[in-house]
């Protein structure tokens, strides 16, 4: 689970020289929302998002391409006067996880992937993240979920898994989430199969409460703040 | 009062899936005796099934799935491609029989001897794809029935009902480029029930867009639920689309009782539907639904909702 399986390796990129308007349109183009600003060495200096644009440049010009004396105004403006300089990168070595919990902290929608000599490798968005938490939830193939509510103490899900397994189903994935109730976990195994009635009969009689998932809300769980 | 067909035929029972599987020939039996108790049988016209030809088949699946199913179903065998699909040396040809028995039906229905039909036939068909068996289904048996409606009998507009608690994702990514079939699915929310696919927002691709339709629901909802998506969604749908012929896929699992899926629907809401549906048809195609079993696991249930099936159609 490094970055570097997940990013975006052919990165579009600009140079601080290049003209405002000409970047946004490499941005359109490419249906992009960020792009990496690098040297002639191709050392990454800076990014300029799509954000950074439409606060640089009046609504109406990107509206109206037309309107030739405004634009005149902004003519001049170069990619390096709006940029964000020296932004927050993360290496091809870091994990997803990294990845993820570092943009829910700094609040952007990508981070630049840069090695130790400062060299752009790829960009890692959003987008990346949620392609590769798809697979690792494992939802791609087709199957069942399930949802256990067990009490949060050791050997649990070795009960769980072990009874299914014992039914020769194979798994997805299997997640463990906090439930608001104290001391409980909730369990929720995807199941590569259809046939389901059986093995949720034996988690049943084996003293485990299926939950309605209706009743899991994850916004009801407490905010996670790293802070 | 109308002239129903019920194709059964006890061939069907042949295809055994193993110990502890749902999927199993009892289901038949309950169906075919809860019609039988009724005293509805002697109304029905009933069908034997013969075997599809192969070409028919082909109109949906891919010629090396053909030999590849029938090879690993001769060579002893018990699974094909997935634990879920649990088989016997005579499922190849159970399979062939089901899809052979509903074109016949279709004959029946296009030369005036029927108006509607029920076919009760194993194995299921709406999970299996092109390529794949998935889901406990081996042939597709509605979309041969679709094809079989454009290219024999020269049907354009095929609209396809499929209440079946589980997506047939099968069927929608056979016709999911194909503006002539008209997929309409509603079943339990993809997020937890097999097999994943069938949400909102899959509307089909290219010049299919538009004539797909999903309407997922989530555990724990029942009749209310379903009743309104169904007036909001298949009846505007069909409204616009117009379909020529209409092809259900009827799977009675989404029943409070069965253990398949955590929806909570009611007997009377199948009856309903099927009325519904039948108001539907009567609109658009005078009348001519071919009703295909897909699941239904629930022994103690089956019999009055195939009663209550085939009571719909007969109109009386």
């Amino acid at each position: 689970m490094f970055v570097s399986r997940s990013m975006t390796q052919k990165v579009i990129t600009t140079g601080p020289e290049t003209d405002v308007f000409d970047a946004y349109e490499k941005m359109l183009q490419n249906r992009i929302r960020h792009l990496p600003v690098t040297d002639a060495d191709g050392r990454l200096i800076g990014i300029v998002t799509d954000r950074d644009i439409r606060s640089a440049l009046p609504y109406s010009l990107i509206k109206d391409s037309s309107r030739k004396a405004e634009a005149e105004k902004v003519k001049d403006l170069k990619v390096m006067d709006i940029m964000t300089a020296d932004p927050k990168t993360i290496g091809p070595h870091h994990t997803l996880q990294d990845a993820l919990l570092l943009i829910q902290e700094l609040r952007v929608g990508a981070l630049p992937v840069v090695d130790k000599a400062g060299r752009l490798k790829g960009i890692i968005s959003v987008r990346d993240l949620l392609r590769a938490f798809i697979n690792v939830l494992g939802f791609g193939e087709p199957g069942t979920l399930l949802c256990v509510l067990v009490e949060d103490k050791v050997g649990q899900l070795k009960k769980i898994v072990d009874a299914i397994t014992a039914e020769g189903i194979s798994f997805g994935s299997v997640l463990v989430a906090r439930y608001f109730e104290k001391d409980k976990r909730a369990v929720f195994p995807y199941l590569l199969t259809q046939n389901v009635a059986r093995i949720k009969r034996k988690l049943k009689e084996m003293g485990y409460t299926l939950v309605d998932p209706l009743e899991w809300y994850l916004d009801e769980l407490p905010k996670y703040d790293r802070k | 009062m109308r002239k129903t067909g019920f194709l059964y035929d006890e061939r069907f029972l042949l295809h055994e899936t193993g110990p502890y599987h749902p999927e199993i020939p009892e289901r038949l039996t309950a169906i075919y005796h809860g019609i039988k108790e009724s005293g509805l049988l002697p109304k029905l016209f009933c069908i034997r099934a013969q075997p599809a030809q192969r070409r028919w088949i082909e109109t949906v699946h891919d010629s090396a799935y053909i030999d590849r199913f029938g090879d690993v179903c001769f060579s002893g065998k018990k699974i094909f491609e997935h634990p879920d699909n649990q088989m016997c040396s005579n499922t190849y040809e159970t399979a062939l029989l089901a899809v052979g028995g509903i074109l016949q039906t279709i004959d029946m229905l296009m030369t005036g001897k029927i108006d509607n039909a029920f076919c009760a036939v194993r194995p299921p068909g709406h999970h299996a794809e092109r390529d794949q068996a998935m889901g406990f289904c081996y042939f597709n048996n509605v979309a041969i029935a679709a094809r079989y409606l454009q290219q024999n009998w020269q049907i354009q507009k095929v609209g396809i009902i499929d209440f079946d608690v589980h997506h047939g994702n099968g069927t929608q990514h056979i016709f999911e480029q194909d503006p002539s079939v008209f997929y309409y699915s509603i079943h339990e929310h993809p997020t937890f029930a097999y097999p994943g696919t069938g949400r909102e927002f899959e509307f089909g691709s290219g010049p299919g867009y538009g004539f797909t339709k999903n309407n997922p629901v989530l555990p724990g909802q029942g009749d209310t639920e379903y009743s309104a998506l169904v007036e909001e969604n298949l009846v505007k749908d069909f409204e616009q689309f117009q379909p020529d012929f209409v092809l259900v896929s009827a799977g009675f699992d989404g029943h409070k009782d069965d253990d398949m899926s955590d929806i909570n629907l009611t007997t009377e809401w199948y009856s309903w539907v099927m009325k519904r549906i039948m108001e539907i048809a009567d609109r658009h195609c005078n009348g001519r639904i071919i009703s295909v079993l897909e699941g239904g696991y629930c022994l103690r249930r089956l019999p009055e909702l195939a009663r209550n099936h085939v009571a719909a159609l007969l109109d009386e």
